[in-house]
């Protein structure tokens, strides 16, 4: 069986990191988070949430931080998550990537306006 | 609620996701619900878990745990090899139970599964094989015609209804089918008999293979309905001929017919089991395929003892060698006196020796093809125009009388014994219920000699002498013919 690849980093995994670079989350949090940022179009389901923090976990690219209670969500215990460096360096390399598309489809003139 | 269900749904990950980031999951479950409340926004939670569902399922069984990967088969313990602990915890009871609930299913399963597979039914058109009476006085040696037949299929033969496409039941069946179509007690009421009579218009009307006719019969079991007249059935059987009567009454066809059975006729026919044609190949590569004997008499005459005809895609080369060691014969006489039929293209396969043009062979059971003529001329055959005899019994059926009644009315042979059995047409059967069917027949050949063929009466001899006596007869005979030339 294949180990699960973050290569090419998946969109799911790419939003997560993103969400942790300003502050730790628990897994509702980055759920929140990704939603916002991503304009309500990226809605993580459980499943695809916690899979994806599994293989960041084990890339090394987030870290558990601790375990404690969120005060604006009553007083289960969550773990937190945060961006490791490494995480931020894959974040900062596929934004990278992403950037070097823009381009390209800049100078093809696919894009309209200048506005991104 | 909605919180069960997903905690079931949550099941279907593997353990290892369970164990790590199944109540996360469902925290995460807990707080959606929460904070999305009302009607849209439950359904789009609820899309949204579907969804991931699907998409994170699968990849997480193509997932490996760490742990996994981490134990590899290189490490050993003093060059030997060892096995690593990579759960703490035993399995659960639950787990034991349905593992073994599992195997037992599927060694049940596996075994049920070898016992049912269905009979070999041969593949195009088996004539029909061994008739009930003989079945228990049947010839010594293997497969008088195929091995397979069942005695259900017996039934069906004696009474008039067999398929072309065989139709078979699994012995057991069979059995109860046959104990029981004498008994039957069963007195059908209006709603049931209502249901029958609806079941033997539609198929009638389907299959038969006049239109006119169809629509007539149709007609006629209405009115006979609608008159009372099947009020006077007093069982299943008295009813299955009651609607037979009507229906030959007006169509005069003696193949249409209602069939009763109390046991319960399968729903379908099963399909040949490779094994099944195994079992035949087998039995007939033992037999020689049914050629008893193949040998010169005296006068240079060849004479080939044939018990059937057999599958040519078992048997082709054994009818050619045997075809071939008469090659040399002045005249030859087929035996088809313990012949209880076959494969219709054996039939044409040897006759095709016996012309020098590709000659039409009719066969009332099968609609006219390519197929229905000769291969004439055989390369290197030297046998097209020598003398052929033909001995026939009471026993000798079907494909056998179609052999014979072909090379009578082509003038090709000589008929010396008794009027063969006389089993010629058939009608397909169809299931109308569990208890009910219908024959009906539905392929018309074209008859080029006569407008009646041997059904029912079988195919007259041109000598009529007693069976035992046919092969003395037919060898005067040819003595007397080659002696003139």
């Amino acid at each position: 069986m294949p180990k699960r690849k973050l290569d090419p980093l998946p969109s799911a995994a790419f939003q997560i990191l993103l969400s942790l670079a300003a502050e730790d989350l628990h897994g509702y949090g980055i759920m929140r988070q990704v939603a916002e940022q991503t304009g309500g179009r990226m809605r993580l389901g459980p499943g695809t949430l916690y899979s994806s923090i599994q293989s960041l976990l084990e890339g090394k690219f987030i870290e558990e931080v601790d375990v404690r209670g969120d005060a604006k969500l009553g007083h289960e215990r969550r773990r937190y998550y945060r961006l490791t460096a490494a995480g931020r360096k894959l974040a900062r390399s596929e934004a990278d990537r992403l950037a070097g598309w823009l381009r390209v489809a800049r100078a093809k003139k696919i894009l309209r306006g200048d506005y991104v | 609620m909605s919180e069960k269900i997903y905690a079931l749904l949550l099941r279907l990950y593997p353990s290892h996701f369970r164990v790590s980031y199944g109540e996360a999951a469902l925290q995460l479950f807990r707080d959606r619900a929460r904070d999305e409340k009302g009607f849209f926004p439950t359904v789009r939670l609820w899309l949204d878990l579907l969804a991931d569902l699907a998409i994170s399922v699968p990849r997480e069984y193509r997932h490996v745990p760490q742990a996994l990967l981490a134990a590899s088969a290189s490490r050993r313990l003093g060059g030997a090899p060892s096995f690593f602990v990579l759960e703490d915890e035993s399995p659960r009871p639950g787990a034991f139970f349905f593992g073994g609930a599992l195997t037992l299913l599927a060694v049940a399963g596996f075994s049920i599964g070898i016992n049912h597979a269905g009979s070999y039914a041969g593949k195009v058109a088996i004539w029909s094989g061994e008739p009930a009476s003989r079945a228990a006085n049947s010839s010594p040696g293997v497969a008088t015609s195929s091995p397979f037949e069942s005695r259900w299929r017996a039934m069906l033969e004696r009474l008039g209804i067999c398929q072309p496409r065989a139709w078979q039941m699994k012995p057991a069946d069979a059995d109860r089918a046959m104990n029981s179509a004498a008994g039957a007690a069963m007195k059908p009421d209006t709603a049931q008999r209502r249901l029958v009579i609806d079941g033997a218009i539609a198929n009638v009307k389907a299959h038969y293979v006049d239109r006119d006719v169809a629509q007539k019969v149709a007609e006629a079991l209405r009115a006979h309905e609608k008159n009372g007249d099947d009020d006077a059935a007093t069982d299943g059987t008295a009813f299955a001929d009651l609607l037979t009567r009507q229906m030959r009454e007006v169509s005069h066809d003696m193949h249409l017919m209602m069939v009763y059975s109390q046991a319960k006729i399968p729903d379908r026919q099963p399909e040949p089991a490779p094994e099944e044609l195994a079992r035949y190949r087998t039995a007939m590569e033992q037999g020689n395929c049914t050629f008893k004997k193949v040998e010169i008499l005296p006068h240079n005459i060849g004479y080939l003892k044939l018990n059937s005809f057999p599958d040519p895609s078992v048997c082709q080369s054994t009818a050619t060698a045997a075809m071939a060691s008469l090659n040399r014969a002045d005249a030859v006489i087929f035996d088809l006196r313990d012949n209880t039929g076959g494969y219709p293209q054996m039939v044409v396969l040897i006759a095709s020796y016996l012309f020098d043009h590709p000659e039409y062979f009719y066969n009332p059971r099968e609609e006219t093809t390519r197929r229905s003529w000769t291969a004439s001329p055989v390369p290197g055959n030297k046998l097209a125009d020598k003398p052929v005899y033909v001995l026939t019994s009471s026993s000798t059926f079907s494909g056998a009388e179609q052999f014979s009644y072909d090379l009578k009315m082509l003038k090709r042979a000589t008929l010396v014994g008794e009027t063969a059995r006389g089993g010629a047409h058939a009608g397909v059967f169809h299931r109308i219920d569990d208890h009910f069917g219908v024959g009906i027949p539905e392929t018309k050949a074209i008859n080029p000699f006569s407008t009646a063929d041997w059904a029912g009466v079988g195919v007259e001899p041109d000598g009529k002498v007693k069976a035992a006596d046919a092969l003395k007869a037919a060898q005067k005979l040819a003595e007397n013919n080659l002696r003139k030339k």
